[in-house]
């Protein structure tokens, strides 16, 4: 306790402001119940600030670009002019018109906004520091606790984000104009999405990893598609190599070495260096030291189906909390601990949880591959149905991709599905919303879909998987 | 096993007789199929199964009188019961196994039901994966978990049934299962809310004990005697009532608490008047926001013109209590603080200013506080007041009383009593909005001018309705009612 703090009590404190903690603080407020929610930085976490939101609007905005230049089989021939400026200004429009949105909702349920850093004192309280030193601080007193701080970039060894040579994927979202020649060490998710989008505003770019192939994790065919258009968009791949050193050059650029398994050098030549290799949790801002609160070795608080986590009183959601980091989960984990913290019977029983890659062209996914589901110990049946027989698909001029859906055999209950295309991360929602009710393959086939859409692609292969599909051999 | 008693047939009624039988033992039954044909002291009723099963005992024959809560009928619940070795024995039912898929698809672990049926499953803290779905392949649907639900209530009741019965045969020790007696007999044991059963006799005719009308009146002369419970004894209870109505409040709504019965408990089931009692308070609690005003006054003049009044009535034949004085001082009140005397309607959200002085008396019997109302208080004079009251709150102690007259109140009066304690905080009997509890009367330290005397006081607790009412309009009120208590002839100015 410092002296001269004062001292205040909620019934619900929320730690972090993304959208595991707003979530949490607003359905807090909802029932009831007296919330406090302490953000550090900004309203809306990673998410709204330096993830999903700014980098889906640099997404659409480099598509925009990308396709007008592209567009000579329609008959359009364009060579649009890029303002990176005002580009960045619409997408930081469109974030602070959000973190805004955040903030009122958060006001007009009753939550207490509180800003500045906090860390427990003891299992009861938390010391929060506002701004930066000798601002001042306050003791808040609570009788649950939400965790919700989130995670940040993990660091490469040697590799220390600097803002100009080497980037996190939050400065490169804050780039204030296109590299020449971007390198970027990882193929994930986040290094997919941007790779894309400086590959369409003009940037040569080379994508260094160390597995053998893009978006570890998914399926090889589902893999393949984002690939090989990224490759048509002239993004260089370097498999099997790991980034371990670099160098400013004299004439302002870099020099990034890479090492494979035979401990061969490869040499790469860039403005700068993005390096996305994955995410790790916040947990060092909390003051864990003074409880009885600790990550496990993934540096992940661990939680129940309640989202509690060992510590009585305590829960924590999203990024914090594990994998999958996504924000749609934190938000329905804060749901879920707000509403356990009211004694409402809240779990975490979802059947699926869909994922979504911006790429071009989009991944969704839900539920389980057909490999998943024999390891569940289903029987699982599979229906496909290809892109470049459905119509909508062609007016987009889109050949590639597919829908897949992954159902029990006996039963016909869906388990999951795999989809590559145009707008995969709303084609998937409908098999996702399928999964959480128990429908069955025929439940679907049995739904007229709109023609002519993407969406009549998930009815096909759902017939596809009863083996009544009409429009597929 | 489900042991089914006749289930609670209408405010005030007892028992019943079995006019027909629907079904047999050895048939199977649905839910909500009628089982029998039941007539009160009202109306002729059909009592329907609250289960699926089969029908193992019929515990009445045609022509018997049952009481509430007495066992009617043994059920077997679960439409083809599949435990143990039980599916051969399933005789008269379809016998055939419904074949559910649940086992084949939970190939890990995974239950295919909709988020809403889940929680459902949460709520009632039924285990979703031991439900058995009905809907195609077996998914599991919203009816699937309430029969889940009821059918593990049904497992419970036996232990819950032998508990009752365990201890109820000991007060009750003289209790016969069969009693010979003449039909006017009966007649005579039904129309004096005798059992007629636990009539006790040293006669028998044919090895079985016989009951005579002597016997029977003996019965109800030393029930009604039991049932004269002095005053003070009234207002314990009706405290007691009063603070177990609150704990009620607290915990109907809540999720359900089951209590783990040992050896020397008693159980009784928690239901008719006193769940009627319960929810209502419960969702007084829930739904309205109580605040309560709490005054002393003193009232000599109040006992002054009883002991006034009291030869008067006497002459009459009428003994004259305190409560219809108290009556007429709150209808008074009432007058000059119509706010007091209002509804609140939140279908049309409208605040209704009732123009009737109906007023409800909290009175306590052996089954629970009922509230009988006494009309147009304000017309009506002391000795009409007297005469109304007795006869409310006698018919209400012997559950002998019309679910009307204990509604359309605009206001209520409790009378908390004082054994040990000064005020209560009483709970409103909504849609009313407001509720006084007044204390004993009885003589307390008052300072007048530097001297401390003891004085006739009276202690008294408003409970209002904040929504409607302020602090202050109930501050008002009761200094009005204060005024007319302390000096009862005011009465006689407006
Ligand atoms: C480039 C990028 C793109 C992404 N795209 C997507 C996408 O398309 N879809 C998707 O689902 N997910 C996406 N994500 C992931 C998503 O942003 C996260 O899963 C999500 O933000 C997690 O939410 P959270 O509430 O757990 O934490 P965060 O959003 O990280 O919020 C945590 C907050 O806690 C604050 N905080 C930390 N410690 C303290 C403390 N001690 N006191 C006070 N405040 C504190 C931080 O300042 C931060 O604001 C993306 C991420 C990135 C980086």
């Amino acid at each position: 306790m410092v002296v001269g703090d004062v001292t205040t009590g909620t019934e619900v404190l929320v730690i972090g402001g993304g959208p595991g903690g707003y979530v949490a603080a607003i359905r807090s407020a909802q029932l009831g119940l007296d919330t406090t929610l302490v953000e550090r930085d900004a309203y809306g976490g990673t998410c709204l600030n330096h993830g999903c939101i700014p980098s889906k609007a640099l997404i659409s905005a480099s598509d925009i670009a990308h396709d007008a230049r592209n567009a000579e089989e329609l008959g359009i021939f364009a060579e649009p002019a890029v303002d990176i400026e005002a580009m960045t200004e619409w997408k930081d429009g469109v974030v602070s018109r959000l973190t805004r949105g955040v903030e009122s909702l958060c006001k007009s349920a009753g939550v207490n906004l509180v800003e500045g850093t906090a860390e427990f004192i003891d299992e009861e309280t938390v010391r929060v520091a506002h701004g930066g030193e000798g601002q001042g601080s306050e003791t808040v007193a609570f009788e649950h606790a939400i965790v919700a701080t989130g995670s940040r970039p993990i660091e490469l060894p040697g590799f220390e984000f600097d803002g100009e040579y080497i980037l996190s994927s939050r400065e490169a979202l804050a780039l204030e104009t296109v590299p020449d020649e971007l390198l970027v060490v990882g193929a994930g998710y986040i290094g997919m999405e941007l790779s894309t989008v400086f590959a369409k505003l003009g940037a040569d770019v080379t994508v260094v990893e160390m597995l053998e192939d893009v978006l570890p994790g998914y399926e090889d065919d589902v893999a393949e598609v984002v690939r090989e258009r990224a490759a048509s968009l002239g993004i260089d791949f370097a498999f099997g190599e790991a980034a371990s050193d670099w160098e400013t050059l004299d004439d302002g650029r870099i020099r990034v070495a890479t090492t494979d398994e035979d401990d061969d050098i490869a040499e790469y030549h860039a403005d700068s260096c993005l390096v996305a290799v994955g995410r790790e949790p916040v947990t060092d801002t909390l003051g864990l030291e003074n409880v009885a609160l600790e990550p496990d070795a993934n540096g992940v608080l661990s939680t129940d189906e309640e989202a509690r986590t060992d510590l009585d009183g305590v829960f924590a959601v999203g990024d914090v909390a594990g994998e999958p980091m996504l924000a749609h989960t934190a938000m329905a984990e804060g749901e879920v601990a707000a509403e356990v913290a009211a004694g409402e019977p809240a779990t975490l029983d979802h059947q699926a949880i869909p994922a979504a890659v911006f790429t071009d062209p989009e991944i969704g996914t839900v539920g389980m591959t057909e490999s998943e589901a024999e390891a569940a110990g289903f029987a699982p049946v599979v229906g496909e149905m290809p892109l470049r027989a459905n119509g909508r698909a062609l007016t987009l001029n889109e050949r590639e991709g597919f829908v897949r859906v992954v159902a029990d055999a006996d039963t016909e209950f869906l388990l999951g599905a795999q989809i590559v295309g145009p707008e995969a991360s709303q084609l998937v929602a409908e098999v996702g919303l399928g999964i959480e009710l128990g429908a069955r393959l025929e439940d679907v086939a049995g739904t007229i879909h709109t023609h002519p859409t993407l969406s009549e692609a998930v009815h096909e292969a759902a017939t596809a998987a009863r083996g009544e599909a009409i429009h597929t051999g | 096993m489900f042991e089914f008693e006749l289930p609670d047939l209408g405010e005030g009624v007892a028992e019943g007789e079995v006019l027909a039988w629907h079904v047999a033992a050895g048939d199977s039954v649905e839910e909500d199929q009628v089982l029998a044909e039941v007539e009160t002291d009202k109306a002729a009723v059909d009592v329907p199964s609250p289960v699926d099963g089969v029908v193992r005992e019929l515990h009445a024959d045609v022509g018997d009188i049952v009481a509430t809560g007495e066992v009617l009928v043994t059920i077997e619940a679960g439409e083809a019961p599949e435990s143990e070795s039980s599916t051969e024995s399933v005789t008269g039912s379809d016998g055939e196994v419904v074949e559910t898929s649940a086992d084949e698809t939970a190939a890990d672990g995974r239950v295919f039901a909709p988020p809403s049926v889940r929680r459902l499953a949460r709520e009632r803290g039924v285990d979703i994966t031991a439900v058995e779905g009905s809907g195609p392949s077996g998914r599991i649907t919203e009816a699937d978990v309430a029969a889940a639900d009821r059918a593990a209530d049904a497992d419970d009741e036996p232990a819950v049934k032998s508990a009752v019965r365990r201890v109820a045969t000991e007060p009750m020790a003289e209790r016969r299962d069969h009693t010979l007696a003449t039909p006017a007999t009966r007649r005579l044991a039904r129309e004096l809310g005798v059992d007629i059963d636990a009539v006790p006799t040293d006669e028998t005719r044919d090895g079985e004990a016989y009951v005579d009308a002597a016997a029977v009146r003996a019965m109800a002369e030393r029930e009604a005697a039991d049932d004269e419970i002095p005053d003070e004894d009234v207002r314990a209870v009706t405290e007691q009532v009063v603070s177990e109505l609150r704990e009620t409040a607290d915990e109907v709504g809540a999720e359900p608490t089951p209590i783990e019965a040992s050896d020397g408990d008693r159980r009784e089931p928690y239901r008719g008047v006193r769940r009627t009692i319960g929810e209502q308070m419960a969702r007084s609690r829930r739904e309205v926001p109580h605040a309560t005003h709490h005054d002393m006054v003193a009232v000599p003049g109040l006992v002054e013109a009883r002991e006034r009044l009291q030869p008067l009535a006497e002459e009459r034949g009428v003994h004259l209590t305190y409560t219809p004085l108290l009556l007429k001082c709150v209808a008074a009140a009432l007058d000059d603080h119509p706010i007091l005397a209002t509804q609140l309607d939140t279908e049309s959200e409208e605040i209704v200013y009732r123009r009737d002085r109906a007023i409800g008396v909290a009175t306590a019997t052996d089954h629970g506080l009922v509230v009988p109302v006494v009309e147009a208080v304000d017309e009506k004079g002391l000795l009409e007041l007297t005469a109304e009251l007795d006869d409310l709150v006698s018919r209400a102690r012997s559950r002998d009383i019309a679910r009307e007259e204990m509604q359309g109140g605009v206001f209520t009066v409790t009378n908390f009593g004082a054994i040990g304690g000064e005020y209560a905080d009483p709970v409103i009997n909504v849609p009313e909005t407001a509720i006084l509890g007044v204390g004993a009367i009885k003589e307390r330290p008052i300072a007048e001018s530097g001297e401390v005397t003891a004085q006739p006081t009276l202690t008294l607790s408003l409970a209002i309705d904040h929504r409607v009412i302020d602090g202050a309009d109930a501050a008002r009120f009761v200094t009005t009612l204060k005024s007319y208590l302390s000096e009862p002839t005011r009465l006689l100015l407006d």
